[in-house]
């Protein structure tokens, strides 16, 4: 009875405040329109026959078909693999920053920043300059003829050394967190390191384990430009998705694999998010008291440390192929330095670098505002609709770039709303793509802030409007910045989503890498991936130094 | 400091929601100004693509906004957007796509006064499409890696099944690449349609990757990613100009099969008029010899057109009577039967 009673009560605030009720009405709409109209296109596309009466018959042949049974069974296989040594290397490598003594940690920062601001392909491509059939490793080192990465092996070793980070900041948050009085108290009773190891800290981390599994598992099985580039005939549902629909102009069985794909997700996400998410045994400690006394064994610096140190290596190593590979004239042949490359992009191909770059930069601000207005209501107010606000805007960080690009291909070239070809369904889809993470950030930052001074605001007579302008969002300014960052480097970067939604009028950078990669002109792909790379380092760099200046800091991750 | 902050973050704040309303609004104006222009999809190469759009600007003073993909992607796109079509002309790639299109109602008739020229067996019979160049498919070879492996150029389609070659050979998909589909429409006209398929089931062990694009196996065979790749021709020439000094063409000797590169005009496209203009400059002696310059050594359906001096080497490949109807009207049926087959 008393909490009906209270959301009533809430909810009649809610509606004497014209402005909150506003918002919050037009934070649904848009949410509905935006991100789960799509998805019941994709949905119900796979229902409809030709001339538009109900049929089985697409989902039938789905699973029918032994090859789309055998492409199921891929992208399980993949994830499960990937997110396994993903999920290992990430927490050797949060073990190595959290509780060891060693000299290179700021290398982790940079390792776990590139694979975000470069585009979702680069290692692949990278990789296929160093172990392709001309690698340089492969063929020029070791002199081997017939090496092929193309496949299994090739594309699980790029996820993993793509998706390894994620895994690895999540890991690296929580072993921070860790209180060391439980390791030193156990020290003292005379356990050893490995016996602490396993029975202290291991329990301690089991639920982020599990979260950053799930995490990366969705990131891989969405994956499309890594197994669109180095797959080869291991097919994967996102890259089927695209060639079904796409390239074998089948939209409707591609919106029926399309939905499998949605599910996988899906359901990782539910239980990510519901399941994992709310285990975490670490937070209950609260904060550490002090700080940890790092591990100065050489022996345990030598074994976790060397493998670290291996990797990064290795990791900044591909990365400085691509600026290389887009100097020489001819990779794996002709070795001869050459700008031509350079040539062919700033003369033939000025406008995707344009178009992204302006479109990227028209989504941020409207990204980092509208993430942290969701955040604010989710954490501030008490309405109907909350749950809805909060489940769906996170939601789409777990659809595959693939099945939301269709959605919005399917959702907007008729009436009632027709944006394709636009630069607005571009837009949008940054937008309703990248606010999650400011939402997140958004949430974090206002839990840590106590209610009353926005309440003191109101009671001296502020409207909500004016509350959240000066009060909270100059207290989450940190948060709202790095949003703001991070949308621009997202959008910059993405492909699986705006390969469905380019025009000849709106082309993106990736997608113009993507089709240089597909017909085999790595020099001019390396030339457009430095370049990328540039303009992203350039941008988030003033925006750095200016919000310096102003006493903000941001955080890129 | 504090209220200096805030009042930055204000600051800000407006500017960038004037930002987006300035973005907003200036959309609907920027499309009611009314220069002529044109948008279209292009299949060609990314560089013949932009020299032609470039060249018709001049000439014209239409504005052109071009995207390449390939075939089975544009066509993809303009089914996709049927109902409200954004582009209007579909530029090159093989005409096997256009006479699916054709069938499905995508394309509108438009006989060019251009086409009049154009030889009958280049251009569809009712004016929905017209050719603008012909190529011809065969392999493209990588003689260091031949001679690593100590064989020979395939000369026929079946030494391509041969042992050395295993895991070397690339095709394109034939469900995203009009390349590629040639390729199969080729095979299945050459050996009837269940040998065919059987022959696709046993190059399926041989290929290495079946990428979307068909200019990508030729590239791929130059640059010593692969044995063999399968392409037309003149692309194979223009990649060994732009360096790949170890391409090798060869051609098999049952005949093998072509596209016509063709331009049509979509249906219900945006800015007709400029469309149509478009095309005729695409079937003019000026429009096709443009090619030459970026690489792209296609025979061209001009008559009065000069052909590239680099075909030269390719005139005495022998053909097949290429079914181009059957092989447009048979396309979905095909690819699927070969997705079926590869299994």
């Amino acid at each position: 009875m008393s909490i009906i009673d209270r959301q009533l009560e809430e909810m009649k605030k809610v509606i004497r405040d014209p402005i909150l009720l506003v918002t919050i009405i037009a934070v649904i709409i848009s949410l509905i329109i935006f991100t789960l109209w799509p998805i019941y296109e994709v949905l119900v596309e796979g229902f409809l026959a030709k001339d538009g009466t109900f049929t089985l018959k697409y989902y039938q042949d789905v699973f029918r078909q032994s090859e789309n049974m055998r492409v199921l069974g891929n992208t399980l296989l993949l994830g499960f693999v990937v997110s396994l040594f993903s999920t290992a290397i990430g927490f050797l490598f949060a073990y190595a920053d959290a509780f060891i003594k060693i000299r290179f940690k700021r290398l982790f920062n940079v390792i776990a920043i590139l694979p975000i601001v470069s585009p979702p392909f680069a290692l692949a491509m990278a990789f296929i300059m160093l172990f392709g059939q001309r690698g340089f490793v492969t063929y020029s080192l070791l002199g081997i003829k017939d090496a092929n990465i193309y496949g299994f092996a090739g594309l699980a070793t790029v996820q993993v050394l793509a998706f390894f980070p994620t895994a690895y900041l999540v890991l690296a948050g929580l072993l921070k967190q860790i209180d060391p009085s439980y390791e030193e108290a156990a020290r003292n009773m005379g356990a050893s390191r490995w016996h602490i190891f396993k029975t202290v800290i291991l329990p301690l981390v089991t639920p982020g384990i599990a979260n950053s599994f799930l995490l990366v598992f969705i990131q891989t099985v969405a994956d499309f430009g890594n197994a669109m580039v180095i797959g080869g005939n291991y097919t994967t549902l996102a890259a089927k998705v695209y060639l079904q629909a796409m390239g074998n102009y089948d939209i409707k069985g591609g919106t029926a694999l399309a939905t499998l794909l949605l599910m996988i997700s899906v359901l990782m996400f539910v239980v990510q998010k519901y399941w994992v998410g709310g285990r975490s045994y670490v937070t209950v400690t609260g904060k550490p008291s002090r700080q940890r006394e790092l591990i100065n064994d050489p022996i345990i610096s030598w074994i976790v440390g060397v493998p670290c140190a291996l990797i990064s290596l290795f990791i900044l190593v591909l990365y400085i192929l691509i600026p290389y590979g887009s100097f020489v004239n001819l990779w794996g042949i002709d070795f001869t330095p050459t700008l031509k490359h350079y040539g062919y992009v700033l003369s033939l191909g000025l406008k995707p670098i344009l178009d992204t770059t302006y479109l990227a930069l028209l989504s941020m601000p409207i990204t980092g505002i509208m993430g942290m207005v969701i955040a604010f209501l989710i954490v501030r107010k008490q309405f109907i609709g909350r749950g809805m606000i909060e489940f769906t805007s996170m939601l789409s960080m777990a659809i595959p770039g693939t099945v939301i690009g269709m959605g919005y291909i399917l959702a907007y070239n008729d009436e009632p709303l027709v944006l394709t070809g636009t630069a607005t369904i571009i837009v949008l889809s940054f937008l309703f793509r990248n606010m999650p993470v400011g939402i997140r950030a958004g949430v974090a930052s206002l839990q840590q802030i106590d209610p009353a001074i926005e309440e003191a605001a109101q009671d001296l007579g502020a409207n909500s409007f004016k509350v959240f302008t000066s009060v909270t969002i100059p207290l989450i300014s940190s948060a709202f910045f790095s949003g703001l960052v991070y949308s621009f480097v997202r959008s910059m970067t993405a492909i699986s989503a705006v390969i469905f939604l380019v025009s000849a009028s709106y082309n993106l950078l990736t997608v113009a890498i993507m089709s240089q990669v597909d017909v085999g002109r790595l020099g001019v792909a390396a030339a457009y991936s430095t370049v990328l790379i540039v303009i992203v380092l350039a941008v988030t760099g003033i925006l750095k130094l200016l919000l310096g200046r102003m006493g903000i800091k941001i955080n890129m991750q | 400091m504090l209220k200096k902050s805030r009042m930055i973050a204000v600051a800000l704040t407006v500017f960038m929601l004037a930002g987006v309303l300035a973005g907003c609004g200036s959309k609907p104006s920027g499309e009611t100004a009314k220069p002529q222009k044109l948008t279209l999809y292009c299949g060609l190469m990314e560089d013949h693509m932009v020299k032609a759009v470039q060249e018709f600007e001049k000439e014209t003073g239409i504005k052109v906004d071009a995207v390449r993909m390939s075939s089975g992607e544009i066509m993809g796109r303009i089914k996709a957007e049927k109902n409200n079509p954004k582009a209007s002309v579909w530029f090159g790639g093989p005409a096997d796509a256009f006479v699916q299109a054709k069938e499905e109602g995508l394309l509108e008739k438009y006989v060019s006064p251009n086409a009049g020229k154009i030889p009958v067996q280049f251009k569809d019979a009712d004016g929905y499409w017209t050719g603008i160049y012909n190529g011809y498919l065969g392999f493209v070879s990588n003689q260091k890696l031949l001679n690593e492996k100590g064989v020979a150029a395939p000369k026929s389609w079946d030494d391509l099944l041969k042992p050395e070659f295993k895991g070397q050979v690339v095709l394109a998909n034939p469900g995203s690449s009009g390349t590629a589909y040639t390729m199969l429409a080729t095979i299945v006209q050459i050996m009837g349609e269940e040998k065919g398929l059987e022959y696709m089931k046993k190059l399926h062990g041989q290929v290495k990757t079946y990428p979307k694009s068909g200019t990508a196996p030729g590239r791929m065979a130059g640059q010593g990613e692969a044995i063999v790749g399968l392409s037309f021709l003149h692309d194979g020439i223009k990649y060994r100009e732009e360096g790949m000094k170890d391409i090798i063409l060869s051609a098999p000797s049952e005949g093998t099969g072509y596209e016509i590169g063709s331009v049509a005009v979509l249906k219900g496209g945006p800015d007709q008029e400029a469309a149509k203009k478009f095309v005729d400059w695409a079937l003019s002696k000026k429009g096709q010899e443009l090619g030459q310059q970026v690489g792209s050594y296609q025979f061209l359906t001009n008559p009065e057109a000069q052909a590239p001096k680099q075909a030269e080497e390719l005139k005495d490949t022998k053909l097949i009577k290429y079914n181009l109807e059957w092989a447009g009207k048979n396309k979905s049926d095909l690819v699927e039967k070969w997705n079926n087959a590869i299994k």
